[in-house]
């Protein structure tokens, strides 16, 4: 595992330099922006202008250049944008991976697929929405990984009725997991145990979806998740009290809601976030150690997924 | 007359209720506890095998070996009654872990492929072992709050089902392994 330290070493003596080409293109992307919004600002006024001085004048006068500028705004800076992502992501986040572990591929444009993520059985709703970018995959000491960013929607309806919701959108974990198993077992968040106590357990139980309610013996873990089994024993192997208090730390560190699922010899690690991850931002420096710090913690936080639950100890029969 | 009816309903409804969910309760405990019969079988079975691999390494430790030998042919003839067996396992789980320990001074037998190999497989066996045990414990919970808890235990004293022992691990157990103590003895 990478330092803080080493990182701001790293940061000054390799990738300061390039970082300045870089922001200097940003600044010219900034002043093209500027334009262009001055460009919009004095049609849109023209419009206003007319629409205003001539009593008669069909309001459609200010509503169609409106919508015209702010078409084709948006798709000038798209491709304003475009080139500068690209350039962003190969110099900053490819470099901070290789940083953390040589061994890693990241591929910009890519993502877990759906099937991956429906494998997972964490979510129940089939999402037919489906996206995501910041693909790195590869073997770190033992163990292959496998994560990217994902946002899953799942939209119903049309029309007025028309619903959208978010099934999922965050990090997505893929790893070959330490030990031989057959079975699934998937660990949730805890709400109802949380807000209900024991009547929430009941409820728990009650949940035939998603197979059996293991009840473990660590009362903390059992405080922050439920976990859902086809086999009580196998999730138990699976599970160990160890596997436990490092998932409940790793919570903890993350500070995140977490899932995670174990099926057919591998674990699947959901992370949920917000914001959109790994993405430049255009109106702040880029000679600024904050945010190539924010993108370390948030691609050490999936690489030490690793660590965190202990799979390269390959003590059992799987090598 | 009908609100009566109603009543009987839900007395026979809630009566197969609580009678379905002890017997389910009860039949978790026998399954489990098959699950770990068959777990200590497995590891009965890997014995010979790890016995022989190591015999040729093991100089000082001769005795141990064909104590676990002997243990072994006891534990699987099937002629011990259920808390025998359990001390056999346990006294037995102690005994590989000083097998295991002494292994680190054998740097021969710590390169031999065939014998990580069993360790590995040997490693395995005994967490899902430990598993099993704490899946049985958790089975063994479950039924025994159904006993003791209103309104099943109403049932469960009809149906004359009592309390259930959980897996306890000895006060010799809980100590470290001292490998050194182990072969002295």
């Amino acid at each position: 595992m990478k330092t803080l330290e080493e990182l701001r070493e790293f940061y000054n003596s390799t990738l300061l330099a390039d970082l300045e080409g870089l922001e200097q293109e940003r600044k010219k992307i900034i002043q093209k922006l500027t334009y262009l919004i001055v460009v919009i600002v004095c049609v849109v006024g023209i419009c206003f202008f007319f629409w205003v001085g001539s009593s008669k004048t069909n309001p459609l006068v200010i509503f169609i250049p409106l919508v015209l500028c702010l078409i084709i705004g948006g798709f000038l800076c798209k491709l304003l944008m475009r080139g500068y992502v690209a350039q962003f992501k190969s110099l900053v986040i490819e470099r901070i991976v290789h940083f953390i572990d040589e061994n890693l591929n990241y591929a910009a444009h890519d993502c877990i697929d759906k099937s991956t993520f429906m494998l997972s059985k964490i979510f129940s709703t089939k999402p037919n929405r489906y996206k995501g970018d910041d693909l790195v995959w590869g073997k770190t000491g033992a163990t292959t990984i496998k994560f990217s960013e994902i946002h899953a929607e799942h939209e119903s309806g049309s029309g007025k009725n028309r619903r959208r919701y978010t099934v999922f959108k965050g990090l997505f974990f893929v790893g070959d997991f330490n030990k031989h198993f057959t079975t699934q077992t998937v660990v949730l968040p805890d709400t109802a145990e949380k807000l209900f106590g024991h009547l929430g357990q009941k409820l728990q139980s009650l949940n035939i979806f998603r197979g059996q309610l293991i009840r473990l013996e660590d009362p903390e873990f059992e405080r922050h998740f439920a976990v859902y089994g086809s086999d009580q024993v196998q999730a138990r192997y699976i599970l160990s009290t160890s596997l436990m208090e490092r998932i409940v730390k790793f919570k903890k560190k993350t500070g995140r809601k977490i899932y995670l699922s174990f099926v057919g010899s591998m674990v699947f690690v959901a992370v949920s976030y917000t914001k959109k991850l790994f993405e430049p931002r255009i109106f702040r420096t880029l000679l600024d150690f904050g945010p190539i710090r924010e993108y370390f913690e948030d691609l050490q936080l999936a690489i030490g997924i690793v660590d965190d639950l202990n799979l390269n100890t390959r003590i059992w029969s799987k090598e | 007359m009908w609100i009566a009816i109603i009543i009987g309903v839900v007395v026979i409804l809630v009566a197969v209720f609580l009678y379905n969910s002890l017997i389910a309760k009860k039949n978790q405990v026998t399954n489990v506890f098959g699950t770990i019969d068959a777990l200590l079988k497995k590891r009965y079975d890997l014995l010979p095998k790890l016995i022989s691999t190591v015999k040729a390494y093991m100089q000082h430790e001769k005795s141990l070996l064909s104590e676990i030998t002997e243990m072994r042919a006891k534990a699987v003839s099937g002629q011990l009654s259920d808390d025998e067996q359990v001390e056999l396992d346990n006294k037995l789980s102690k005994m590989l872990g000083g097998i295991m320990v002494a292994v680190e001074n054998y740097p021969d037998l710590k390169a031999n492929q065939n014998f990580l190999q069993l360790q590995r497989t040997m490693n395995e066996v005994e967490e899902q072992i430990s598993a099993a045990r704490r899946a049985y414990n958790a089975a063994v919970t479950a039924y025994n709050n159904a006993v003791e808890m209103f309104p099943t235990n109403v049932a469960a004293t009809m149906m004359g089902y009592k309390l259930k022992k959980v897996f306890e691990i000895s006060e010799e157990q809980r100590e470290d392994v001292d490998a050194e103590k182990l072969f002295k003895s």
